[in-house]
C-alpha cells in the first residue's frame, strides 16, 4: 500500500472550492484510507478484503447558517458542485446565532501532527496478511479459532478559507483471537499503530491458555462483588463513560454526569481518565474536525470530575478555548475518542492476588447505556469469566450480566495495573483507547445466565 | 458503467467465480433541535467493488476510482487476495446454483423525498419542535429526516446483470425533559431517529409529527415525576416497536446462518441455534411464526435481488413455534447442504463484502387488537418504544429497556413508570407469549442501524411487527 492520501494533490483542488463564490466561510476536511483486513473462522480464512476510501466534507456557512454536503469523488468538479449543494442548504436553513464561525490560524495555532504512522503497516499486502493468520492458525490448532488482522493506513487533512491547513495520518495493525476448545472459550488481542508491537503469536496463545483455564467449570451466583478488570474490560467502560459523559454538549445540556459532579470526587485516589492523542500508546490524529489541535484533557483527574472536551460552539457557550476535539457532528458535539486510564503501580498478578473472594473479567460484551448522568452501563461478560479464591484464579464460570455505574466501579478502585494496551474501535477507524487492569471493590453482576 | 464492470470481471479471469458491485449512494440527512438547525447533510458516494472466488476462497478489494484502469487494478487486487487466502483454507468454499438474472428494479414510491424543497422539511420539522416546546417542562425538542437512495449495478461471471434502485425515508421527533435529579427522553413514531420504509415523502406526511409533538413531549415530562418500573415476574405486554427490536436482536440474529455456522464467532458472536435444531426445536408458542421476507413493498429490508445477484425471497423461520429456516446465502446454504439461497447477502455500500443481513423479519400477525390485549391481564406491565437493548454472544440471554412504561390493571392502562426494563432467556420468552395482535396492528418498521461483520458494516433491516403478550416475564435489572 501507498499513502493514502496525496495532500499536495487535495490542497490544489481544494483551492478554488474555498474561494466558493456567494459563501462567508468555506471548510474542507478530507480523509482517506487503505485498509486490508482478513477475517478467519473455524480456524480457516473466511473473508479477506482490500479497499481504498476517500471523502471530503464541504462545510459553508452564508452569515451564521451552515450546511455541510460531502463526496467520495476528490475532483475539483466533485468538490465545487458540493459546495455549491451546501450553500444552497445554508442559504436555505434558520439563523444559528450560536455559529462560532470556522477557527482562523491564530485560533488553530498549536502542534496538530502526531505522525503514528508505521510505513510496514501502510506497506502491509495481502500475503502479509495471511502469513499473520497463518501463525496464528499453528498455535491454535488444537482448538478452532476466529479473529480478525487489520492493517490500515489513514490521512485526514483540513483546509478552510481563514487560511487554515493541517494534514496528519496515522497506521493501524490490529489482531483479535478466539478460541474455543468445545469447553470455554479464550480471548487475545494486540492492537499499535505498528505492526512490529503487535505480536500475533502472543495474543494467540493468551487465547489458548485462557481457553485452557476455562475447562475448569464452576457456578456462581449474581451479587456484588470484587472484581479484577482486565484492560480490554477496563477499555470498554472507560469508553462507555467518554461516550455518555466526556463531551461539554452533553453536560450543558444536563445528560452527562459533568452536569451535576463537577468538581466532586467521582473516583479513587490515583484514578485519572483522560483523552490524550499524544499519549505514546494512542492512535489518531492531532488535530479536530474543525482543524483545531487537539489538546491533553484530564476529564477525571486523580479522582476529581474536572472538565469536558469542547469544541469551537461549546467553548464559546462555556467561556473558554476549545480543547480541539469537534467530532463532525454538531448533533452530538465534541468527543473524547482517545481515552487513556492513567495507569498504577500494580502487577496484574498482584492485583489478582490482593483478591479474597471475586471474580476475573477477560471482557465484556454487548455494552449499552441504561442510564447516561448515572454512567449506568449493561452488558455481558464473556470469552473468559474466572473466580478468584484467596488470590487465585481457580474456575471458570458461566457469563455474568452486569448492571454497573461506571463511575461508582471508578469509585471503588483498589488497585490499577500498571501495564497500558491500546485497544483499536471495532467501528470505524478513528481514534483509540488505552486501559490498564483494574482491580474494583464492588461491581454488580445483577444476573447469572443460561447456556 | 458496463465498460468497468467488464472490465473488473475480466481482471479476475481464472476466477472460479466473480461478481462485481458499483454502488451509487445519495444520502440528505437533517437535525433540527428546536428552532436550530444542528445537521443539514446531504452526500454522495459511488464506487465498486470485486467478489473473487478463486481456489476455494474469497478475495475483495474495492475503490471509488470510476475508471476501467482502476477496475482492472483492483480486478486483480481481488483475485491476489482469494489465492492468499487461499493459503489458510481448510474447506474450498462451494457455492448453490442460481439462475442468471438480468433485470431492472426500483423500489415503489409516490413523491420522490429528494424532490420535495427544503423549506418545506425545515417547517415541519422546525414545527414539530415549536410544539414539544410549548410544554411546560420540556428542556428540547428534536426533529429528525434521513433520505437516502442507492442504485447497484450488479455483473457476475455466470452473466448476471441487475440494476436495482432502493429508496427509503426516514423521520421522527423526540421530546427531552429533565429535573434535578432525572433525565427521559419519550419519542414519535420510534425512537432512533423514528419511522423508517422504502417508500417516498408520503410516508413523511403519513407521521402527522406536528400532530403527535404535543403528546409526544407531555409523556416526557409525565416520565420525569413517574414512579420507577418495578423488578417483578409479571404479565408483560409490548407495543410493536419493541417488539421489533425483540424479533431483531433475539429472532432475526440467531437465524443467521453465517453466525449458526460461526463465522461470526470473534466479533457478533454465534447463535444458541444449531443446524441440527432445524425442523425441531421449539423456538416459541404455537403462535409464534415468523418469516423472512424480502418481498414486502416498503419494507427496510425489501429488494428484488440480494448482493450476490440472488432473487428476494420470502422463507419461513419459525413455523407455529417450531424452528423452520434460517437466513442463507449461496455460501453457507452450501455449507448446510441446502439447494438455494434464500437471498439475504448485503452489503453496505461499495466497500464491503456481502454479509448474511437480515432483509424483513417479521412476526405475523394473530388477532384482536392492542386493547384486546391489555383488556385480558389483571396484573401486568406495557411497555413502549425501545430504548436500549443488550444480549449475549449466543443470543440467548438479553436485557431491553423501553421508554415508558404503564402499569396494567384490571384489564386497564394505570400510572405511567419510568425506567422499564426486562430481561429473559430466547426459546423461554418466545415460549411464554400467548398472543399477537391482529392485522390492523401490524406495521413493517425499519432499523436503520444493524451492525455486523469486520469492518463493521451497518444495514437497514425491516420487521413486521404488532403489539404482544408475554406471560411470566421478570421486570427491572434482575
Amino acid at each position: 500500500m501507498t499513502a493514502p492520501l496525496d495532500v499536495d494533490a487535495v490542497r490544489r483542488a481544494a483551492a478554488p472550492v474555498l474561494e466558493l463564490r456567494g459563501a462567508d466561510e468555506v471548510e474542507i476536511v478530507v480523509s482517506a484510507s487503505d485498509t486490508g483486513v482478513t477475517r478467519y473462522a473455524n480456524s480457516e480464512i473466511i473473508q479477506n478484503t482490500a479497499r481504498r476510501e476517500t471523502r471530503a466534507y464541504v462545510r459553508v456557512a452564508a452569515g451564521n447558517r451552515v450546511a455541510t454536503a460531502s463526496t467520495n469523488q476528490l475532483t475539483l468538479t466533485e468538490l465545487l458542485a458540493a459546495g455549491s449543494n451546501a450553500l444552497e442548504a445554508a442559504r436555505t436553513s434558520p439563523d444559528d446565532p450560536a455559529f462560532p464561525g470556522f477557527p482562523t490560524t491564530e485560533q488553530a495555532d498549536g502542534p496538530f501532527a502526531v505522525r503514528r504512522y508505521d510505513e510496514s503497516a501502510a506497506a502491509a499486502d495481502p500475503r502479509h496478511r495471511s502469513e499473520a493468520v497463518q501463525e496464528i492458525l499453528k498455535i491454535t490448532a488444537d482448538a478452532s479459532a476466529a479473529g480478525v488482522y487489520e492493517t490500515s493506513s489513514h490521512a485526514f487533512a483540513i483546509f478552510n478559507s481563514h487560511g487554515v491547513d493541517r494534514a496528519d495520518a496515522y497506521t493501524r495493525c490490529v489482531t483479535t483471537c478466539l478460541v474455543d476448545n468445545g469447553i470455554a472459550t479464550g480471548w487475545g488481542e494486540a492492537s499499535s499503530h505498528a505492526v512490529d508491537e503487535v505480536d500475533v503469536g502472543a495474543a494467540a496463545r493468551r487465547a489458548v491458555d485462557k481457553a485452557q483455564t476455562g475447562r475448569r467449570r464452576g457456578s456462581a451466583e449474581r451479587g456484588i462483588y470484587e472484581v479484577v478488570l482486565e484492560p480490554a474490560a477496563t477499555a470498554m467502560l472507560i469508553e462507555y463513560l467518554s461516550y455518555t459523559g466526556f463531551g461539554a454538549k452533553s453536560m450543558i445540556e444536563g445528560e452527562s454526569f459533568l452536569s451535576k459532579r463537577r468538581g466532586e470526587r467521582v473516583g479513587g485516589p490515583g484514578v485519572t481518565v483522560l483523552d490524550d492523542v499524544w499519549h505514546p500508546r494512542s492512535i489518531g490524529i492531532g488535530f479536530d474536525f474543525e482543524g483545531m489541535p487537539r489538546r491533553r484533557v484530564a476529564v477525571i483527574d486523580d479522582g476529581e470530575a474536572s472538565q469536558p472536551v469542547t469544541d469551537l460552539r461549546t467553548a464559546k457557550s462555556l467561556g473558554v478555548t476549545s480543547t480541539g476535539h469537534n467530532s463532525g457532528s454538531n448533533e452530538f458535539g465534541p468527543y473524547a475518542s482517545n481515552v487513556v486510564m492513567e495507569p498504577g503501580d500494580a502487577a496484574f498478578e498482584e492485583l489478582v492476588a490482593a483478591v479474597d473472594d471475586g471474580f476475573l473479567v477477560t471482557r465484556f460484551h454487548y455494552v449499552n447505556v441504561l442510564d447516561r448522568p448515572d454512567t449506568l452501563l449493561t452488558g455481558m461478560t464473556r470469552d473468559g469469566t474466572f473466580r478468584i479464591q484467596k488470590g487465585e484464579v481457580t474456575e471458570a464460570v458461566d457469563n455474568f450480566r452486569f448492571a454497573q455505574s461506571v463511575l461508582a466501579a471508578l469509585d471503588s478502585v483498589l488497585g490499577i495495573g500498571r501495564e497500558l494496551l491500546t485497544f483499536a474501535p471495532d467501528y470505524g477507524a478513528f481514534g483509540s483507547s488505552v486501559a490498564p487492569a483494574v482491580r474494583v471493590g464492588a461491581f454488580d453482576f445483577a444476573t447469572q445466565t443460561s447456556h | 458503467m458496463q465498460d468497468l464492470l467488464h472490465a473488473a470481471l475480466d481482471a479476475a479471469d481464472g476466477a472460479t467465480y466473480a461478481d462485481v458491485r458499483i454502488v451509487d449512494t445519495q444520502t440528505e440527512g437533517l437535525t433540527v433541535r428546536d428552532q436550530t438547525v444542528e445537521t443539514l447533510d446531504r452526500a454522495r458516494s459511488v464506487g465498486f467493488g470485486i467478489r473473487v472466488l478463486a481456489d476455494g476462497a474469497w478475495g475483495y478489494a474495492a475503490s471509488a476510482a470510476l475508471t476501467t484502469e482502476e477496475a482492472a487494478r483492483v480486478g486483480r487486487i481481488a483475485l491476489e487476495v482469494a489465492r492468499e487466502s487461499a493459503r489458510a483454507v481448510r474447506r474450498p468454499i462451494e457455492l448453490v446454483p442460481e439462475p442468471a438474472h438480468r433485470a431492472r428494479w426500483s423500489s415503489p414510491l409516490d413523491k420522490d423525498p429528494f424532490e420535495v424543497p427544503l423549506e418545506d422539511k425545515l417547517t415541519l420539522l422546525t414545527g414539530a419542535t415549536a410544539e414539544m416546546g410549548k410544554v411546560k417542562g420540556v428542556r428540547f425538542g428534536r426533529g429528525t429526516l434521513d433520505l437516502m437512495r442507492t442504485t447497484t449495478w450488479f455483473a457476475s461471471t455466470e452473466g448476471a446483470a441487475i440494476t436495482q434502485t432502493v429508496t427509503q425515508t426516514g423521520a421522527g421527533i423526540e421530546a427531552l425533559a429533565m429535573s434535578e435529579d432525572e433525565v427521559q427522553v419519550r419519542s414519535y413514531p420510534g425512537s432512533f431517529r423514528g419511522h423508517y420504509a422504502s417508500a417516498g415523502w408520503e410516508l413523511v406526511a403519513d407521521m402527522d409529527l406536528i400532530g403527535n409533538a404535543q403528546r409526544t413531549a407531555e409523556e416526557a415530562v409525565a416520565l420525569v415525576s413517574a414512579p420507577e418500573c418495578p423488578s417483578t415476574r409479571t404479565t408483560l405486554v409490548l407495543d410493536g416497536h419493541q417488539v421489533m427490536l425483540q424479533v431483531h436482536e433475539s429472532v432475526g440474529h440467531p437465524t443467521e446462518l453465517d453466525r449458526i455456522l460461526g463465522m461470526e464467532a470473534a466479533y457478533a458472536g454465534t447463535s444458541f441455534v444449531g443446524v441440527p435444531d432445524l425442523n425441531h426445536l421449539r423456538y416459541g408458542s404455537d403462535i409464534v411464526n415468523i418469516t423472512s421476507d424480502a418481498t414486502i413493498p416498503g419494507g427496510l429490508g425489501s429488494f428484488a435481488y440480494d448482493d450476490e445477484g440472488v432473487e428476494a425471497q420470502r422463507a419461513d423461520l419459525v413455523r407455529d413455534g417450531i424452528l423452520v429456516g434460517f437466513q442463507s446465502s449461496r455460501e453457507t446454504a452450501a455449507a448446510m447442504g441446502a439447494e438455494r439461497s434464500n437471498g439475504t447477502m448485503r452489503a453496505e455500500g461499495w466497500e464491503n463484502f456481502p454479509l448474511v443481513r437480515m432483509t424483513n423479519i417479521n412476526l405475523l400477525p394473530g388477532e384482536g387488537s392492542l386493547d384486546d390485549l391489555i383488556a385480558d391481564v389483571d396484573d401486568g406491565i406495557y411497555m413502549a418504544t425501545n430504548k436500549s437493548w443488550s444480549i449475549d454472544d449466543k443470543r440467548k440471554n438479553f436485557q431491553f429497556g423501553c421508554e415508558i412504561a404503564w402499569e396494567i390493571r384490571n384489564g386497564k392502562l394505570g400510572r405511567i413508570l419510568r425506567n422499564p426494563r426486562y430481561t429473559g432467556i430466547t426459546p423461554v420468552f418466545w415460549g411464554s407469549c400467548d398472543a399477537v395482535a391482529g392485522a390492523e396492528e401490524w406495521l413493517v418498521r425499519g432499523t436503520p442501524n444493524c451492525g455486523k461483520g469486520q469492518p463493521g458494516q451497518t444495514m437497514r433491516v425491516g420487521h413486521g411487527t404488532s403489539p404482544a403478550r408475554f406471560r411470566d416475564v421478570q421486570t427491572g435489572t434482575g
